[in-house]
């Protein structure tokens, strides 16, 4: 029960303890904010519809050219990285990192977490 | 009646608490069941009521400042809104409350000072920050003959009585004299985390003057703002140019849309706060070729606003399809007859004919354009979400 929400806070504030996470967030597959980690609340719910469509769209397009599902999905910008990877069936994970940063660690810590993510929802 | 000023909550409870009852809000731990008790304290204000508070877990000044979070502005209710004090006392710490229980693990100074309250005081609004606390430690027995008494004394003196109750681990007996017998009504307040809509309900248990909707109803906390009915999902979908990004903006306190060449190519999310309701809007695009996104999305949503072209009767095939795609048959839905300005538009009821919709079925008649019909639509969908009375 509540006990869940405190799993996947948990779960969240690891990542955000990764180097350059600015934040980050769990959102349903069909685009509602389960838990965030973000400074700028009120953005957030926005941010979570458009990721899981970004990846919906994704998932969508590479598989009618039978080129399998996106393992992640990175958009980067001028000011920074978004990163949205695939967590089960239910849920996906998404991170916000610095524009200077290797995502090398990042995307390492945001896979386990996808993983740990399935599970607590299962 | 005094009001609780909590959304919906009134309305079920046939207008708010009559004189003479008395109310528990009954919590599951870790939900924000204290705020109830907060938000029904700043209603009785603003209708002019007189307001007690009896504060038990923290000092007087915290709460103060948690009306103050959530942007309700108690210092204009001076003279209109007591404290009791039995938190200063506990730690040795001297109070300013005009009313202070100096042993507040002795019942008997609890008895004294509330019933010289209620015998004192015109009707008011008598509210327990947490019940809960005086019951670790004036122990459970001691207190539920206590709250007998008062909920007695407060009957006889027109007073309305209100408890927050956190139902930590007491006995079953007192667990369920408190959900039973004890009070005139009941509300429960407990979490669910079911699927992966994460959230906070509030639900008539008992009520002996109302006759009882056994509804939940989903909540959050704004600050400020405080207690709101949270809908995490509305959809808008209807046939391509439709006006369906449109209607969400009109509808939206503030929305985002993804659009291209003039039309949705992801979808548009707005977020609504009206009425005492937080909505989150999914609006899908209308084009077939978009047609896997729409699946995508539209899951979990508790409402469908369809939105059609009155002009356009042609469409109506794709819009009843839409609804299909978008899984919505059982939901509650609205449809929106766009674009009413329009010389050739059809009337609510030529389109009812034309769509072989069935009378239960609302049409609203709207200009999103012109923010016309738009909340008149919401307020027809949320009616029918909350299973209005």
């Amino acid at each position: 029960m509540p006990d869940t929400i405190d799993l996947v806070d948990k779960l969240l504030a690891d990542l955000k303890n990764v180097g350059g996470v600015i934040a980050c967030a769990a959102v349903s597959r069909d685009g509602l904010l389960i838990r965030a980690n973000m400074q700028k609340e009120q953005f957030v719910e926005s941010l979570a519809a458009m990721s899981a469509t970004i990846l919906g769209a994704s998932e969508t397009a590479t598989t009618h050219v039978e080129m399998g599902i996106p393992t992640r999905v990175i958009v980067e910008t001028d000011y920074g990285k978004l990163v949205v990877v695939g967590a089960g069936p239910k849920a996906l994970l998404i991170v916000l990192a610095g524009q200077n940063i290797g995502l090398g660690l990042v995307l390492l810590e945001l896979d386990k977490s996808a993983i740990k993510l399935k599970e607590i929802l299962t | 009646m005094v009001e609780t000023g909590i959304p919906k909550l009134d309305e079920f409870l046939g207008g708010g608490i009559p004189k003479g009852k008395s109310l528990v809000f009954y919590s599951q731990p870790g939900v924000e069941g204290e705020i109830f008790g907060l938000q029904t304290v700043h209603q009785t204000l603003k209708k002019g009521g007189t307001c007690v508070f009896v504060v038990s877990s923290t000092i007087p000044d915290i709460v103060k400042g948690q009306f103050k979070e959530f942007g309700w502005d108690i210092s204009l209710f001076k003279d209109k809104l007591f404290f009791v004090d039995s938190y200063n006392p506990l730690i040795g710490a001297p109070s300013n409350e005009k009313y202070v229980i100096s042993n507040p693990d002795k019942i008997e100074d609890f008895n004294k000072t509330i019933i010289d309250i209620i015998k004192e005081l015109p009707p008011s609004t008598i509210v327990f920050g947490s019940l809960s606390t005086v019951m670790d430690l004036c122990g459970e027995k001691e207190t539920i003959e206590a709250v007998r008494t008062w909920n007695k004394m407060a009957m006889l003196y027109d007073h309305v009585i209100v408890y927050n109750f956190t139902a930590w681990p007491y006995s079953d007996e007192t667990l369920n004299l408190i959900k039973g017998d004890l009070f005139n009504s009941v509300i429960s307040i407990g979490g669910i985390a079911e699927r992966v809509i994460f959230g906070q309900y509030f639900g008539i248990l008992k009520s002996d003057w109302a006759q009882i909707t056994r509804k939940s109803m989903l909540f959050r906390v704004l600050r400020p703002g405080g207690i709101k009915i949270f809908i995490p999902k509305i959809l808008v979908t209807g046939p391509f140019d439709a006006g369906k990004s449109t209607f969400v903006h009109a509808l939206s306190t503030r929305a985002i849309s993804v659009d291209r060449l003039g039309t949705t190519i992801a979808m548009d999310h707005g977020h609504v706060d009206y009425k005492g309701f937080s909505a989150d809007i999914f609006g899908t695009p209308g084009q077939e070729r978009f047609d896997p996104i729409i699946k995508l999305l539209s899951g979990e949503s508790m409402g469908v606003f369809l939105v059609v072209d009155s002009t356009n009767p042609s469409d109506f095939i794709r819009a009843k399809h839409m609804l299909e795609i978008t899984k919505s048959y059982g939901l509650p839905y609205v449809v929106v007859a766009n674009k009413q300005d329009l010389p050739e538009a059809l009337t609510c009821e030529e389109i009812r004919e034309q769509f072989h919709l069935p009378d239960d079925v609302p049409i609203v008649p709207a200009v999103a354009k012109d923010k016309i019909g738009v909340y008149e639509a919401f307020e027809v969908l949320i009616d029918r979400i909350t299973g209005g009375i």
